[in-house]
């Protein structure tokens, strides 16, 4: 055809509930039309907006083309179609990369690198998030322009929400032939949050503007928290800080002197935590039970059997038990904490209300070995607990709940002849001498069993089911001496798949039978 | 009061001639009622035309005006059931509902004015709820209008034409006597455009001009007129249709240069097709195509001479026909072969058989068509291997890889939303005696199928639970459960559940989920409709009046003969976990109705965050609650997600430098509801939750109790410091 003097410019928006995409739309619109562009918009809202995604879809042409004529405009996004997408995601950019509507040839992606996670990565008994890095890598190949950054970020920063820093980054791509002025000018007639809106907006254009920099093709730089794991295993140039006491400085020299560089850093956080939990001693103890597991190390790997084992059994030591709890929630930290957490204004009062369900078998775990398994196996003394145990909630604000949880962290000075204790230190025994047993047999099987250190979490019920697998697991490689690294792995990744015990005990009774 | 507000949109609605009239489709067609005389209005919510109830609803002043009847009627056979008043009196109406779900619930009043036949016009706007976006199973309102001789409008889907046919379905409808379904597919509802509007017409009859009782025998759906009736829809309102059709052009034909071929396009499908006929090159923006085009603004009938009208002298025509069966490509072929025309016709073949017709769809299906065999060459932009490599540019490896990362976003509970903890009880008694085997219903409990409670085995349709659960019941090893919504008890739950349920004396549970709203729609009134008053934005201790006209569930109940009816809290888990423990375990005979109290957590927080702000600015004593986690106790186990699934109970990267999985989190969209706490004593999870109270304007005990508590406990912690000195590493 010979008459095609313009084409529509195509948007889509990829949403979540609730992040105002049809705001984000009837502001564009007025855009749109306020530069005298023709603009036809439509939305999938469905159910939305309880927690689903959302698309919306713009088309604009421009009046000046008209004639007298009305354009016939789609409905539909198209595929290898899309001029301008903007997600308020960054695994929803990968949900329209997977869709097809990002192309090489043509389409501006805009994106908010942040992670909303999805029911399935919250719900996982480990870790199940994804790795956003592979959508941030797919998104620069295959867009014509990438503008990515952490825009629910920059919106929080200036307290506003995430479609004006949405608004501001499509105003900075320069995709549109819009100027600045009139983007702002919708903001301010809306009427509604103008100052913390446009402070938004403005931040984002510039960081759009940057991203652009007048060149044709954005070079992929990654602008999110890269690594998921907190503390990486393996750092050479770690250097220990100068010790604050004596006794702080026999431990590092005992650490200096018995244990290789590469397992500094786990170690010191371990100690730290030791001494916070309970005293130095504590802390010598750890060294005393990892020096056993150093000398069997073959250093593979810059020392990983070492330093797995230093990170759960640090763990593992700090078992939480009441005294712990009780020790966590009077910490003096912990109203800042919070206070920052809610938005509590300057001086503004909160109560704050704690959810305690302890179990008499908790309670009893607190106390002497003798004392506590009296109660516990006479019906009277069960009866007696039962006045502590149950659901219970306490203002930790108010002096009488504060001290009595002071009078509960106490008890961690008999913590090492506690019924507990003994209880869990049973328990870590045998998974240690599981760890030395294997490395005699094969060092990748006594590496995996250092690994299932990491299953032991949670409280009450789930507490004894993940220590209880783990004890399997050791039982498992006593009893069948041709238990492989592979078969270990595999217990450990059932016993993560639900939190019934299902797949675990599925492969166990598998592997049991071919033993 | 709906979930959207469109009292201010509707003032546009007083347009008058030759205005601009700017808004979405809803609105548009509004206006066309408006226009077009309309005497009476009803309908039933649900997506995608739950606005248009909305919009109807917000829009009774201007109605009141003109002297339009409106009824939010309690069903769509309900709604159906209005449209006799068009049976004996030119009074125009017209109602509105979900479709295919609610003709089929409206299918009985339907197919009876259908045979009886109308006098004044009579409409019915389905939302054809079908492709993308769809909450419902995927059929056509097609076969409806064939078997009971109705006729189907598929308008194009600009709002000029949108409102056109508004009023030009009324003028089919009364020169055929016949109801005629008028379809808007989801993206067209909520399409935004512009036309030019006409003057707002009165009603001929109403209340301020009534009509003279008259009775029309021949119009009773009883023998012997039945079989007149039938007679009629052939001899009579078929061929007056056609001609009412082919006289005011309501199909459309558009010329090309390309004369041997041809397109027949339904009027909702007729903007894809200009998009993909644009991008091959072969029509301009303004939809001047090289092709010739048949536009079937009516899609049924379809109309014989038009057809051969259009497809005499062309060699090939490709038919645009969504969804399955196919019925109009038969029919296509039919009116041909009858009059031994040999033009090759294609259809669903070119397309997909199944599905929505996307633009990937209706491009490659131009172009497979445009390559068929013994077609002339025509210079176009793509190849069909071209089009389908725009599927994704993406190679195999790396969509796998996409796989792996984009999570699936099912839909869920909203925040704070009062069945979660409903679900959450359910899941922990079926925890200590299930497995359970639940009938469940339409609504937002309906997401309790999905992850992560996986409560529910089958759906049977609006109010249909405990109706479903009938047969069932005699093979399960522990008593029926159903659960039912409020707006599904009043939809059909009450007469096809309840009712017979007790006649049958069925000995199961069912358990009726009152939120006072029907909430999955968008928060439209029901009967049982509660308002609370207190403003202290959480739940645990609502208390509520109700309103003045309120129905009450449980009066209902006991009148159709329950006797075991329990009210629960859903905020209360231990005291639902008792009730249903007792429910299940109950020696009583009879059916045994719980029901689960609490409100929509989304239309509270709409109704209340204003009543909130207006406290704070008065100055009185307020609390504001939300939860928080403590992330040095959370160890990382999730268990408090997997029993409640709160789109505000989340997780983050743990801080720890020891513990290396996420820790959950509460984000600042909490809203307190408290169910965070109550899981915590009932399924006995871990002491991280904490509930944190804002208390804005305190008073002078609230101060000086703090300052207090503050200096004390500060002194406590100066003691903490000095002793820490020497035990720092």
């Amino acid at each position: 055809m010979t008459d095609t003097p313009a084409k529509t410019i195509n948007i889509i928006l990829a949403a979540l509930g609730g992040e105002g995409g049809g705001v984000f739309t009837n502001w564009l619109i007025a855009v749109a039309e306020n530069n005298g562009w023709l603009c036809q918009s439509t939305s999938l809202a469905g159910v939305a907006q309880r927690t689903g995604a959302t698309i919306y879809y713009i088309e604009l042409f421009p009046k000046d083309h008209q004639k007298g004529r009305k354009p016939v405009m789609s409905l539909f996004p198209a595929q290898g179609d899309i001029d301008i997408a903007v997600s308020s995601e960054i695994a929803e950019a990968g949900r329209m990369l997977q869709r097809g509507f990002i192309t090489p040839d043509k389409t501006t992606l805009i994106t908010s690198t942040h992670r909303v996670y999805g029911i399935t990565e919250k719900s996982d008994i480990a870790d199940g998030t994804m790795d956003a890095s592979s959508v941030l890598e797919l998104a620069a190949k295959y867009s014509h322009r990438f503008i990515n950054f952490d825009m629910s970020e920059l919106a929080a920063k200036h307290n506003s929400v995430i479609s004006s820093a949405l608004f501001g980054a499509l105003a900075g791509s320069n995709a549109l032939p819009f100027d600045k002025q009139s983007f702002k000018e919708v903001i301010v007639s809306t009427g509604k949050a103008v100052t913390t809106n446009l402070a938004a907006f403005d931040d984002s254009y510039d960081c759009a503007q940057r991203a652009v920099g007048g060149s044709a093709v954005e070079i992929f730089r990654p602008q999110t928290a890269p690594s998921k794991a907190s503390l990486s295993d393996v750092k050479a140039q770690f250097e220990l800080p100068v010790a604050q006491s004596s006794r702080g400085s026999e431990l590092f020299e005992r650490l200096q002197t018995r244990f290789p560089v590469a397992t500094h850093e786990l170690i010191y956080h371990g100690l730290q935590r030791l001494i916070e939990y309970q005293d130095f001693n504590y802390a010598h103890q750890y060294l005393d039970e990892l020096e056993k597991i150093m000398k069997i190390d073959n250093g593979q790997q810059n020392f990983k059997l070492t330093n797995a084992t230093a990170r759960y059994l640090a763990l593992w030591m700090c078992f939480e038990d009441i005294p712990r709890v009780a020790q966590l929630k009077v910490r003096a930290t912990r109203v800042d904490e919070i206070r920052r957490e809610v938005k509590a204004d300057a001086e503004q009062i909160i109560h704050i209300t704690e959810f305690f369900r302890p179990r008499p078998e908790e309670i009893c775990a607190m106390l002497p070995k003798a004392l506590g398994r009296a109660l516990l196996s006479s019906r009277l003394g069960r009866g007696f607990l039962g006045i502590f145990a149950g659901g219970r909630k306490l203002r930790t604000d108010t002096l009488a709940v504060y001290l009595s949880l002071r009078v509960l962290a106490s008890f961690r000075a008999i913590r090492r002849f506690s019924l507990g204790y003994e209880t869990e230190y049973k328990m870590i025994t045998n998974w240690l001498d599981s760890i030395k047993l294997l490395a005699a047999r094969d060092p990748q099987s006594s590496l995996e069993m250092a690994l299932c250190g990491r299953l032991v979490k949670g409280y009450g019920a789930t507490r004894e089911r993940t220590t209880e697998q783990v004890v399997t697991i050791a039982q498992f490689c006593q009893s069948f001496a041709t238990a492989s690294a592979k078969e270990i792995n595999h217990l450990r990744l059932s016993a993560i798949k639900d939190d019934t015990n299902e797949a675990f005990n599925k492969t166990l009774s598998q592997y049991r039978n071919v033993s | 009061m709906a979930e959207r507000s469109f009292t201010h949109e509707v003032l546009k609605l007083h347009a008058g001639e030759g205005e601009s009239f700017k808004g979405e489709g809803i609105l548009a067609i509004t206006k066309g009622l408006l226009q077009s005389g309309v005497a009476y209005v009803g309908g039933y919510q649900g997506s995608p035309i739950s606005h248009l109830m909305d919009v109807l609803n917000d829009a009774q002043g201007i109605l009141g005006d003109l002297g339009v009847h409106f009824e939010a009627n309690g069903s769509e056979a309900t709604a159906a059931a209005m449209l006799s008043a068009s049976i004996n009196y030119p009074l125009r109406g017209a109602v509105t509902w979900k479709s295919t779900v609610g003709t089929n619930v409206a299918s009985d009043a339907l197919s009876n004015i259908a045979s009886s036949g109308v006098t004044g016009g009579a409409i019915i706007i389905v939302g054809e709820d079908y492709g993308e976006g769809s909450s419902i199973m995927q059929e056509r309102t097609y076969a409806f209008a064939m078997k009971a001789q109705m006729w189907l409008i598929d308008p194009r889907p600009n709002l000029t034409s949108i409102v056109d046919m508004i009023e030009s379905a009324f003028q089919l409808s009364e020169a055929s006597n016949t109801p005629v379904f008028y379809m808007m597919r989801i993206r067209g509802c909520h399409v935004t455009g512009e036309f030019t509007a006409k003057d707002n017409r009165a009603p001929d009859f109403s209340s301020k001009n009534h009509v003279v009782p008259n009775r029309e025998a021949e119009k009773i759906i009883l023998p012997p007129h039945v079989y007149q009736q039938e007679q009629d829809k052939i001899a009579q309102r078929w061929p007056h249709a056609i001609d009412f059709i082919v006289d005011n052009k309501l199909n459309e034909f558009f010329p090309g240069k390309h004369k041997q071929l041809g397109i027949i396009t339904c009027g909702g499908t007729y903007n894809t097709l200009i998009r993909a006929l644009q991008r091959q090159g072969l029509s301009n923006n303004f939809g001047v195509s090289d092709i010739p085009i048949y536009v079937m603004n009516v899609a049924y009938p379809v109309v014989p001479e038009e057809i051969v009208e259009f497809c005499v002298g062309k060699s090939h025509v490709v038919l645009l026909e969504e969804g399955q069966p196919e019925y109009i490509e038969p029919a296509i072929h039919t009116i041909l072969r009858k009059r031994d025309i040999q033009t090759k016709v294609y259809g669903a073949d070119l397309f997909t058989q199944a599905g929505e017709y996307t633009a990937q769809i209706t491009l490659l299906g131009l172009t497979r068509f445009l390559e068929t065999p013994g077609m002339p060459y025509i210079t176009k932009n793509f190849s069909v291997a071209d089009v389908q490599r725009f599927n994704s540019p993406l190679t195999d490896i790396e969509h796998q890889k996409l796989l792996k990362v984009v999570p699936p976003r099912p839909s869920g509970l909203c925040t704070g939303c009062p069945e979660r903890p409903l679900f959450s009880a359910i899941k922990q008694v079926q925890n200590d005696l299930g497995p359970f085997h639940i009938s469940s219903d339409i609504g937002c409990h309906s997401f309790a199928t999905l992850a992560p409670f996986n409560l529910g085995n089958t759906i049977m349709g609006y109010g249909l639970s405990l109706a479903s659960s009938s047969s069932i019941r005699a093979a399960l090893p522990h008593k029926a459960i159903s659960i039912m919504g409020d707006g599904g008890f009043w939809h059909n739950g009450l007469s096809s559940g309840v009712v017979s349920a007790v006649f049958n004396k069925h000995d199961g549970i069912l358990i009726i989920v009152n939120n006072g709203y029907s909430a999955a729609t968008g928060g439209q009134d029901i009967p049982s409709m509660v308002e609370p008053n207190n403003i202290i934005a959480t739940t645990i201790d609502a208390r509520h009046s109700e309103r003045d006209d309120s129905v009450s569930i449980e009066l209902a109940c006991r009148g159709a003969g329950v006797e075991w009816v329990r009210t629960v809290s859903t905020y209360s888990i231990e005291a639902m976990k008792k009730t249903l423990n007792e429910a299940l375990q109950s020696s009583q005979p009879g059916l045994k109705v719980i029901i689960a109290e609490g409100e929509c957590m989304l239309n509270r927080q709409r109704r209340i965050k204003p009543l909130m702000k207006k406290s704070i600015g008065d100055g009185k004593r307020t609390l504001r609650a939300r939860f928080y986690i403590d992330s040095q106790t959370c160890t990382g186990d999730h268990a408090c997600i997997r029993l409640s699934g709160c789109p505000s109970l989340t997780i983050k990267p743990s801080l720890d430098t020891l513990r290396e999985d996420p820790v959950s989190y509460v984000d600042n969209s909490c809203v307190g509801c408290g169910v965070c706490g109550d899981n915590v004593h009932s399924a006995v999870l871990c002491p991280s939750f904490s509930k944190i109270d804002l208390l804005y304007n305190p008073n002078w005990l609230d101060k000086a109790s703090s300052l207090l508590r503050r200096n004390v406990i500060k002194l406590f912690q100066r003691y903490d410091e000095s002793r820490q000195a020497g035990q720092l590493l």
